[in-house]
């Protein structure tokens, strides 16, 4: 995951124009927000002070701070979407032709919860940067996901709501190239996880997925495997898709999620990254700008190689 | 008094859990065991229809189509036991494995439709027996495990339940199968 993307001459020139909006929208930026703090300083001096006026200066720098940032939202919004469009968009084509980029749409929150990588159903759902495309007979997407849960405490202060992260990365689906009814699930293991499948194997199974004990040492001690069909599961993770799995996990940050569900794989990569986001406080113009972006990209393609996904030798065309 | 009913019960529930589990683990072998036999059914129903569509183009392979016709007789047979089905199975394999190999040599064939779904037909067929004996083999570990371990083997002992031997791997199931390979080596 760390080969460099070569600029095209196209991009560069985009990038230089985009550089032009991106400096103003900085110098914006610390216009308003440098306002807005000078102003709040004020108006909390004043205050503690019991000095009207300097609380009313305060109050009356913050104003035009606001303003500035108001005023520039048009314009930072048209700077995202020129450099998702004309710079994202350009440096897909460039590794694969048939890659599409959609930054406004994503993975919807029902398909999410369907796909069930997650014990948990998310409160608070966000997503973008939808990416499609087909390799050879795979159809394949991936976008960005935020998916958190929420617990309430009850505090002294009333109460509180905390808000956990069930998935800040990227949700990766393609057409698996098997044919199964069943549903497969593939989580990385934890404590409570383990108690749940050590419960489930040796007192009582609740829900309508059991365990899957696996032959794979590394299969096991990472993930709990829980599935509606024994042999089915087995049938999808052969020992050489194991293997395969395991690769892809080793080459991931943190440990992925899977899920065989409607005759497709899904896969969940967290990542501390928000991808695909022009910078505002950076330059634009230097060479490695992309190579993070184009980086994971090019991890997400190689998963249909990775997975023989192509590999249609079995009745599913 | 309340707190040794208590435990009582806890102990007891937990008993009747043991006990359940191993009987449900027993019952999950066999099941395991039905679920290879319905595979084999399903591979050898294949059979018929794949000499059938071969031998109108293999005149040379007449030996083997023979074979393959005699050994599915043989495993559809009353009172064939299913370890003579599974040995049966093998050579079943063996001997399409090979009638593949010699598809390379029949051009019209190797571009009839029929005959390319079953062919993979055919593969999916070796990777679902596969699965289903991999399985089994979890199921009888598992079953093992609670035989030989405390505390189910407390019950085993008074249920005389005996530990069962897995199936052997076979050597296709240890490595990557890539039909294409199969096919056209």
């Amino acid at each position: 995951m760390t080969e460099d993307f070569i600029l095209t001459p196209a991009i560069e020139s985009v990038l230089a124009e985009l550089e032009v909006q991106r400096k103003k929208i900085a110098s914006s930026k610390i216009q308003g927000w440098g306002a807005i703090i000078l102003g709040v300083a004020c108006f909390a001096i004043g205050a503690i002070l019991s000095q009207a006026i300097i609380a009313i200066i305060g109050f009356i720098m913050v104003v035009p701070g606001v303003v500035i940032l108001f005023r520039i939202s048009d314009d930072i919004n048209q700077y995202k979407y020129r450099f998702k469009q004309e710079v994202i968009g350009a440096a897909l084509n460039s590794i694969h032709q048939n890659l599409t980029f959609d930054h406004e749409n994503g993975i919807s929150e029902s398909e999410f919860i369907n796909a069930q990588l997650f014990a948990k159903t998310p409160d608070r759902y966000h997503t973008e940067d939808l990416i499609t495309g087909k390799d050879e007979k795979t159809v394949f997407y991936f976008a960005e996901v935020h998916a958190e849960y929420k617990t309430e405490m009850q505090t002294k202060n009333g109460r509180q709501v905390q808000w956990h992260d069930i998935l800040k990365g990227i949700v990766f689906s393609a057409d698996f190239n098997k044919n199964f009814n069943g549903i497969t699930v593939v989580r990385p293991k934890d404590f409570g996880s383990s108690i749940g499948a050590w419960f489930s194997e040796n007192i009582y199974s609740f829900g309508d997925k059991d365990i899957v004990q696996l032959e794979n040492d590394y299969f096991n001690k990472n993930f709990v495997t829980q599935s509606s069909d024994q042999v089915e599961a087995r049938y999808i993770l052969t020992p050489a898709m194991m293997e395969k799995i395991s690769d892809l996990n080793e080459r991931s940050a943190y440990c992925i999620s899977l899920s065989f569900i409607n005759s497709s794989v899904y896969i969940a990569f967290p990542l501390n990254n928000n991808y695909f986001e022009p910078p505002v406080f950076d330059t634009l113009l230097k060479p490695d700008l992309l190579d993070e972006d184009m980086n994971i990209l090019t991890f997400m393609f190689l998963i249909i190689k990775e997975l023989n996904l192509n590999t249609r030798v079995w009745s599913k065309e | 008094m309340i707190f040794v009913a208590v435990i009582a019960i806890a102990v007891l529930i937990f008993g009747i859990g043991i006990y359940n589990s191993l009987i449900s683990k027993k019952n999950q072998v066999a099941n395991a065991f039905s679920a290879i036999d319905v595979m084999l059914k399903k591979r050898f129903d294949l059979l018929p229809n794949l000499v059938e569509t071969v031998k109108e183009y293999m005149q040379y392979e007449g030996d083997t189509l023979t074979k393959i016709t005699e050994l599915r007789g043989k495993a559809l047979g009353a009172n064939v036991s299913e370890s003579a089905k599974l040995a049966l199975d093998s050579q079943i394999g063996t001997a399409v494995k090979g009638l593949m190999v010699s598809v390379e040599n029949y051009p019209d064939l190797k571009a009839n439709q029929n005959f390319l779904n079953l062919q993979s037909t055919w593969t999916e067929s070796e990777e679902q027996i596969a699965a289903a004996r991999r399985n089994y083999n979890a199921s009888v570990t598992t079953y093992n495990n609670s035989v030989m371990m405390f505390p189910g083997n407390m019950f085993a002992g008074m249920l005389g339940y005996q530990t069962i031997t897995v199936l052997e791997t076979e050597a296709e199931e240890r490595e990557n199968i890539n039909a294409k390979e199969l096919f056209n080596s």
